[in-house]
């Protein structure tokens, strides 16, 4: 933006001839203008590829793993879309009957345009969690985030803002903040590429539990992408000690595995665990397995009978402590909107 | 520094406003959702799981 306007100046104020093309408050930062360009169109030359963000640098990881879906007991999803768009759908949640969690209701409603993502959910006991995204442009994103119950405590809110640039990105997060003296935690986090593979970034926490106290502490990210995109490696590193690495390959079009090893070694633990999973995608199926060096053995079946309905199986056996966990699900999604409607072509059952 | 009493009314609009979401957000989602959408849902499909 900056460099089409002040283009015409810069030469002038960069080969020192004494009359300036233009008069403008700004000459007399031109050169630092020139400068900025001449770096800005050198940094363009090197075409470097978009990181992707901090947040989501295992994101094909977790999205292997099944630590984020693993269930247990039985749990219906009812999933009703009113339109397309923009984006308005309904969920009912039922679980029960899970080892860990009590059972639960859950109301979920979501509406969603290019420029704006709304998210609310409430269960049985009245707790409330909301998600608000907003895009100002393309390339740069307000999230709000928060959790609200009836319990003192409970209760969480975080922003976050977004910049991605074409080879870079960067991100403010505050969580909890209370605007009147200041305290709660602050994360800033940027990403780098630095060739066509690597990527380096940093991450800095600041906590303010109260207003004399505050705690810095930076971590440190690396991210290797192979030139075809098949796999990728990262490592993050908290100087306090907590080293994760991560390392996701596609093996083919259906067939994904993910790699992880985690290190925790500080004086007051020392622990280490290793995951392994893979995930096999299927026309109407999605089965995914997960080994670790806890000596658990899990393993998830989403089985899409209609495009309608689902059906999931998942289980987990530890294998150290001789316990076990089998969970099954249905997944329905109805409609009010005709195929038509719905931008496809109506299916032949 | 602002005084004890601007202090204590910026308390009470954060908690004021703190429930204003708790009990709104999903109210005005459902608001939003039923005017934008493109056809609009009839409500009793729209709360019940079962139509």
């Amino acid at each position: 933006m900056a460099s089409a306007s002040f283009e015409k100046p810069a030469p002038s104020a960069s080969t020192g001839t004494t009359t300036p093309a233009a008069w403008s408050y700004f000459n007399p930062v031109s050169p630092l203008f020139s400068a900025y360009d001449r770096f800005a169109s050198w940094r363009r030359d090197l075409g470097l590829p978009h990181p992707g963000t901090v947040e989501n640098i295992s994101k094909e990881v977790k999205a292997t793993h099944l630590s984020n879906f693993i269930f247990d007991g039985a749990r219906a999803d009812l999933t009703k879309t009113f339109s397309m768009s923009p984006l308005f759908q309904v969920t009912h949640s039922f679980s029960l009957g899970s080892q860990t969690l009590p059972s639960s209701y859950n109301f979920g409603a979501i509406f969603a345009t290019q420029k704006i993502f709304l998210q609310g959910g409430v269960d049985h006991e009245g707790s409330v969690n909301g998600r608000f995204n907003h895009g100002w442009t393309p390339n740069s994103v307000t999230k709000v985030n928060a959790q609200l119950s009836q319990q003192v405590g409970h209760n969480m809110i975080q922003a976050e803002h977004e910049y991605t640039g074409t080879d870079f990105a960067i991100s403010a997060k505050t969580l909890n903040p209370w605007p009147l003296d200041l305290t709660g935690i602050y994360v800033g986090s940027y990403l780098q590429s630095f060739t066509k593979n690597l990527a380096l970034g940093v991450e800095t926490y600041l906590q303010r539990p109260t207003p004399d106290e505050s705690e810095t502490s930076t971590s440190y990210l690396l991210k290797y992408t192979s030139n075809d995109k098949n796999w990728i490696a990262t490592a993050q590193l908290q100087p306090s000690g907590v080293f994760q690495s991560t390392y996701w390959q596609k093996l083919s079009e259906k067939v994904e595995v993910a790699a992880e090893l985690q290190v925790i070694a500080t004086p007051a633990r020392r622990d280490a665990v290793a995951t392994l999973g893979a995930k096999y995608d299927f026309r109407l199926a999605s089965f995914k397995a997960q080994l670790d060096s806890t000596g658990k053995v899990s393993a998830l079946l989403e089985q899409r009978f209609t495009p309608a309905f689902a059906f999931l199986v998942a289980g987990e056996i530890d294998h150290f402590k001789n316990a076990a966990k089998v969970g099954v699900g249905v997944m329905i999604e109805g409609s009010t909107l005709t195929p038509e409607e719905m931008g496809m072509v109506p299916e032949i059952q | 520094m602002p005084s004890e009493e601007t202090k204590e009314r910026i308390t009470k609009v954060i908690e004021l406003s703190r429930t204003v979401i708790h009990y709104g957000w999903i109210p005005f989602i459902i608001y939003v959702g039923f005017t934008r959408s493109n056809p609009q849902p009839s409500l009793i499909k729209l709360i019940s799981p079962l139509a």
